[in-house]
């Protein structure tokens, strides 16, 4: 029963640097995986999760140096085999799946080629039995219509159907370990519980080993039997997954599991520590932005108010098509109170930042609504003045980090160039300003002649935040502002905005699809979906107690990282999908971008 | 895809008008088609007589607007200088051309493709610096110097292949062609190989950036992990995608190659198109130019076109609407 499947003794994977140096992506690291056990491997990113996976397939990349150990399949040292000898086990023993499925597969082959392909590879079935083995795989998997989709692109799939079929491909072989690296993070959360459920089933039936690698503490409390906390490389701490959940030893791990966001109960603060900057620089500049807020509104009213508020997106009328409206918004009215964090949830595509775009001048709202801001229809501001003070009031937290700097200006002309641009400032004052930012938002002032890429990801949304700032807002709409980063670095930026808020009374609208983080952000929340509100009021009602049923879909399918219930694993059969999968994904502004692009060259 | 077909010849046939005003009013610009063609005893009525008997003597609207009321009709007009239909030369030309601007591409994509695959899959063999520096030299070797370098090594001193001429030519609808003889093969090989060097060295280039791009994305990583070979993860997931890039040069080349071998033609003595364009500029002969610049405009369009729904082919992502 307890059959040892994989043993990994000491592995250390060494990539040398530019500098000579060499950067140890896994570091004296050993672990067990039994036959048909459930092993989370988890940590942040950079901690080397998916190396692991990586070197059983033989998948580093050229230039990594497996400095000592290494990793057994069945007591076959794997990491010291040829390429050529991996044939018997990729694909055939081992399964392998992709973090993002919608890059797994290639875009110009049809899903049923890419099927076959692998069944040809790994099993004796070809032509026609390969292909009905590969329909029997997909039913399997639980693809709905199975024969239909053989002859469909990835593009054609939503990313939940693109996951199924990449499970699909992974058991064609019926392996004894299966690697899944990240595999729902890409899905939202009714559709992981889904798939999840889905990878579960399908293993057992077969008694399939999986090395789990996720970041997320909720799956791994759903899912494993026994887990490793990795960071840096390093072993932190592993055990039986109640126990490091629930008695973390180390002190990052209970780092770790304090920068979880709770759906069940509220905090103050995340118990992380981040540090603020310096008291006197903080001091100007909370003096510079307290400057401008006399009129922050009166008690009582609403800040923001609005009135049925819809977009509709159409594209145009074709020879063989008819033009085809696709309504992203419809109807949602709400009022956001000075100081108050309004929170949005739903999941990809129910247009809840469409709703906060709209708000800033984005996008432009269907006919027949209206938007008032500190008692006024932003209709009625008509002179250019006006105009730009409204704009400069309401500003922005951009979900991606990475592409909202300008990656040719340093940190502190990002800042500060839009309010150079204006000429409300001088050379020397966006200096000074731009210094005191950094320092309230806890980055060093002199850091502000750095270049964006010089910083992490959640530097450069700390950076984000103190360019938001420089506009003395009252009002700052947060577009998932977290759901990039790292949970402990989460936790810090929460926490900041958090303390930012108090102190300068900002009104935020919070807009993310983790019911957990808008739980510890938030006062009162919207839930959407397909572009209605379908329930509103307090978090500590909606979130606790919700009365619609897509809201009680909701909070079912998230895993729930509850360690002191002390639960484990099978729970995630017992309730029913809330999503219905549908069979094709709305093109997303990228996929149109990159399309446009190519057919232009 | 109907609309877009539509739309794309609206776009073409003003594209043609556009091209064939400038080209009328280049070539009335530049040269004096009387002064050309006039005698040296020629008096001041012989002049105007020819002037008139070519049609030059009208106001160059008229002149342009009663070209394209005949060019409607079919008739691209005579040449001034052989006083043939101007259609007749060009497609007693076209065929040399045709064949050796097809080979080439042909040795150009067969060649180069497959070295660019393979360096860009291999980054550190020594073969691949070698390739490297190959195409970097062929690419930059001015294409008259190769041509001549090809005559001294193959013609002169190995005297394994002709240096000149289109050899025999055997006639099919009516044209006559070197592809279907031994002797005018041997022939063709050199001007081809001329203008088969650029083209290796652009796609060996194209493919290589392409295979270093592609070779890295998720979808590579998991074929290997599915435990497909090798050569199947090379032959349908890699080049199925580094083809877009190579599909949009290739179309751009081959027209290139047609319209433009005049350098190649002349160092090889090669009777194409090309010498009969520069001799008409030079000759002044208007109908010949302008007929044959709207014939290239037509071509490139329809190459595009092509390349165009290539695209579509390679690429379930796109579709044209």
């Amino acid at each position: 029963m307890t059959e040892q499947l994989i043993q990994v003794d000491d592995l250390t994977i060494a990539y040398p640097m530019a500098d000579g140096e060499v950067f140890r992506a896994i570091d004296k690291f050993s672990m067990r995986v039994n036959r048909g056990q459930i092993v989370g491997v988890v940590g942040e990113s950079g901690a080397g999760k998916s190396t692991i996976g990586k070197a059983t397939l033989g998948l580093l990349d050229e230039n990594a140096v497996i400095d000592t150990g290494g990793v057994s399949l069945d007591n076959v040292m794997v990491t010291k085999l040829e390429e050529h000898a991996f044939a018997n086990i990729r694909g055939n023993r081992v399964g392998y799946i992709y973090q993002n499925p919608m890059t797994a597969l290639n875009p110009v082959l049809t899903i049923g080629e890419q099927i076959i392909e692998a069944i040809e590879a790994n099993t004796d079935k070809r032509g026609s039995a390969a292909r009905a083995y590969a329909i029997e795989l997909l039913r399997q998997a639980e693809v709905p219509q199975p024969e239909d989709r053989l002859s469909k692109y990835p593009h054609q799939l939503s990313g939940g159907l693109c996951q199924r079929i990449v499970f699909a491909i992974a058991i064609s072989a019926k392996p004894d370990l299966i690697i899944a690296d990240e595999p729902t993070t890409a899905l939202d959360v009714t559709v992981q519980k889904a798939v999840l459920d889905t990878l579960v089933k399908l293993t057992r039936q077969e008694n399939i080993a999986i090395i789990l690698i996720t970041h997320d503490m909720g799956v791994v409390a759903e899912m494993c039997d026994y887990v490793y906390v990795l960071r840096h490389g390093k072993l932190v701490e592993e055990g039986p997954t109640a126990q490091v959940l629930k008695e973390p030893t180390q002190p990052y791990s209970r780092e770790l599991m304090a920068a979880i966001p709770r759906i069940d109960h509220k905090v103050d603060r995340f118990a992380v520590p981040g540090g603020l900057g310096k008291a006197e620089d903080r001091k100007r500049a909370i003096d510079y932005l307290m400057s401008r807020r006399a009129d922050a509104g009166k008690e009582g009213e609403p800040l923001l108010s609005v009135r049925n508020l819809s977009k509709t997106f159409s594209s145009k009328a074709t020879a063989l098509k008819a033009s085809s409206d696709f309504k992203a918004v419809s109807d949602v009215s709400f009022d956001v109170f000075p100081g108050e964090t309004m929170g949005i949830v739903g999941e990809s595509g129910s247009g809840k930042s469409t709703v906060g775009r709209m708000i800033l001048g984005l996008h432009t709202p269907d006919p027949g609504y209206e938007i008032t801001y500190r008692g006024r229809n932003i209709i009625d501001l008509k002179s250019k003045a006006e105009k730009l003070a409204h704009r400069q009031s309401l500003q922005c937290i951009f979900q991606d980090p990475y592409s909202s700097l300008n990656p040719r200006m340093t940190a502190g002309d990002n800042i500060t160039y839009a309010l150079r641009a204006h000429g409300t400032l001088g050379r020397e004052e966006a200096r000074k300003l731009s210094g005191d930012l950094m320092e309230l938002v806890g980055l060093p002032r002199a850091s502000a002649r750095k270049m964006p890429h010089a910083f992490s990801g959640g530097e450069r949304q700390r950076i984000g935040i103190a360019r938001a700032l420089s506009f003395r807002p009252d009002f700052i709409f947060c577009d998932e502002p977290t759901s990039a980063l790292d949970v402990t670095v989460q936790a810090e930026l929460l926490n900041l905005m958090k303390d930012l808020q108090d102190q300068l009374g900002l009104t935020l609208l919070f807009v993310s699809h983790d019911l957990a983080v808008v739980r510890q952000m938030c006062d009162r929340v919207m839930v959407m979906k397909a572009g209605e509100v379908v329930e509103a009021g307090a978090c500590d009602k909606v979130l606790v107690d919700p009365d619609h049923p897509y809201t009680q879909g909701l909070l079912a399918a998230m895993p729930r990282f509850r360690p002191e219930v002390g639960h484990l694993a099978m729970n995630l059969r017992q309730i029913p999908s809330v999503h219905k999968e549908t069979q094709c994904r709305n093109p997303t502004a990228s996929d149109v971008l990159s399309i446009s692009r190519r057919s232009r060259q | 895809m109907l609309n877009f077909i539509t739309r794309r010849l609206g776009q073409s046939a003003v594209l043609v008008l556009v091209m064939s005003a400038l080209v009328f009013v280049g070539m009335y610009v530049i040269s004096d088609p009387v002064a050309v063609l006039a005698g040296e005893d020629f008096t001041e009525a012989d002049r105007q007589a020819l002037a008139a008997e070519l049609g030059v003597d009208r106001p160059l609207i008229v002149q342009y607007f009663n070209f394209l009321g005949n060019v409607i009709r079919g008739d691209f007009g005579s040449s001034f200088v052989y006083n043939r239909p101007v259609m007749d030369l060009i497609l007693e030309k076209l065929p040399a051309t045709l064949e050796v601007a097809f080979l080439a591409m042909f040795i150009g994509l067969v060649v180069g493709i497959p070295l660019g695959v393979y360096s860009g899959l291999n980054q550190k063999k020594p073969a691949t610096k070698t390739i490297s520096f190959a195409t970097t030299v062929g690419y930059s070797i001015p294409n008259f110097w190769q041509g001549v370098l090809l005559i001294m090594l193959f013609a002169v001193w190995l005297q394994i292949l002709p240096a000149s001429g289109r050899g025999d030519t055997v006639e099919v609808f009516g044209v006559g062609w070197s592809m279907f003889s031994l002797n005018g093969l041997s022939h063709m090989i050199l001007p081809a190989l001329n203008l088969a060097i650029y083209t290796i060295c652009l796609q060996a280039r194209l493919a290589r950036s392409g295979t270093q791009e592609v070779m890295y994305q998720d979808f590579m990583t998991f074929a290997r992990a599915k435990g497909i070979s090798r050569e199947r993860i090379v032959r349908r997931h890699l080049v199925r995608n580094i083809l877009i890039p190579i599909v949009t040069i290739t179309g751009l080349q081959l027209g290139g190659l047609i319209a433009f071998a005049t350098v190649t033609e002349t160092v090889f003595s090669w009777p194409g198109i090309g010498k009969l364009l520069l001799d008409s500029i030079h000759n002044s002969d208007r109908p010949v130019v302008v007929a044959y610049l709207i014939l290239i405009t037509l071509m490139f369009v329809t190459i595009n076109f092509i390349v165009d729904v290539t695209y579509a082919l390679l690429d379930p992502r796109i579709r044209y609407t």
